[in-house]
């Protein structure tokens, strides 16, 4: 992993494995997991907001400390941390729409559809 | 309860209570009025710590313990409403609405629905989450009843009753993470089950309008529960 890796990339990599491995008991793990890859999805393809990105956060918080086992409460690890010390990869796809490490496919066909 | 319980002392919410030693933070609670919200547990039916709702603040414990299933100790302290404890159980309630199509204006448990009535007590305004909407279809085999996938919180209440006071375990769960559903036999429609027992005991336990008789319009659907404690000292031979 080096300046070539998309951050944002990489954490929605490990939430996709959390949200498929989930098992689905308990509510924050099963539908907190699905909506943070879905804004991790929404924050790639460039279509995220500043305010979604505060949702996010709060799902980790929220995922963390109220699941039921130990992988929803270990599932928002990868954002938190990325979030940490990446924010302004974050940033630069939300506010600048451009994937730093140009891993991400911004401004493609499907975003004029919407 | 056995002879030897011991009685204990706690504080909730910084107010001194008595109880018995096996009993739950939750019980106590109830026992003492004190509000703690709850979906997938029913008294009479066994606990499952699944919803998260009940979730409360231990004094000395890093994490938060659910209510429902963690057993009250000599001298705990116990925080059952705080700013921390509204937040996360407002975002549980969002994140229950935005996973499936629950529209309260045209269901039949509108007005009797444990789901909208904790948003109103809990005063959960909007969903700030995107709304899945999955497209899930309504089984309308059965004579009597009807299963709408789309109101269901998969809090897993029809499938306890139906195996621990019916006997009859038509009712399981499928699939995994979001896309776990409950489904009658191996997921064949309820009207061709042969294990179930037409008894109507998941109707009446169900806390939304995901399971509901036919013949009930918006707002008709009254869940009766009474045979539920009934039964529970029955079982227990205190009746």
């Amino acid at each position: 992993m080096d300046d070539s890796s998309c951050m944002v990339d990489v954490a929605k990599f490990f939430m996709e494995f959390c949200k498929s491995e989930s098992c689905g008991k308990c509510v924050p793990c099963r539908v907190g997991t699905y909506q943070m890859y879905e804004l991790l999805q929404r924050i790639t393809e460039g279509n995220a907001t500043a305010k979604e990105l505060a949702a996010l956060e709060e799902l980790c918080d929220l995922v963390q400390n109220t699941s039921l086992c130990g992988l929803g409460q270990s599932a928002p690890n990868p954002v938190i941390s990325t979030l940490r010390y990446f924010r302004d990869e974050y940033q630069a796809h939300i506010e600048g729409r451009k994937c730093p490490a140009n891993v991400c496919q911004i401004g493609s066909a499907k975003e004029v559809v919407a | 309860m056995s002879p030897q319980v011991r009685v204990i002392t706690l504080q909730l919410d910084g107010k001194e209570v008595s109880a018995r030693g096996d009993q739950t933070i939750l019980q106590v609670a109830r026992e003492n009025n004190m509000f703690i919200p709850t979906l997938c547990h029913l008294t009479g039916l066994s606990r499952l710590g699944a919803c998260r709702l009940c979730l409360v603040e231990v004094k000395g414990s890093p994490r938060l313990q659910p209510a429902c299933v963690t057993r009250v100790a000599e001298n705990m302290e116990v925080t059952l409403n705080s700013e921390r404890l509204s937040k996360y159980r407002r975002m549980i309630l969002e994140l229950l609405f935005s996973e499936r199509n629950h529209v309260c204006a045209v269901c039949v448990s509108n007005g009797h629905c444990e789901l909208q009535s904790l948003s109103q007590t809990l005063e959960m305004t909007h969903v700030h989450f995107h709304y899945r909407y999955p497209k899930l279809d309504l089984d309308s085999s059965h004579d009597r009843f009807l299963y709408d996938p789309n109101r269901c919180i998969v809090c897993t209440r029809c499938v306890r009753v139906c195996d621990e006071v019916e006997g009859a375990h038509t009712w399981d769960a499928m699939g995994r993470g979001v896309d776990l559903r409950v489904i009658t036999d191996l997921n064949q429609p309820w009207g061709s089950s042969e294990s179930c027992t037409g008894c109507g005991k998941c109707i009446h336990v169900c806390p939304t309008g995901a399971l509901a008789e036919k013949g009930k319009s918006v707002t008709e659907m009254f869940k009766r529960r009474q045979f539920l404690p009934y039964l529970t000292l029955m079982r227990e031979g205190r009746w």
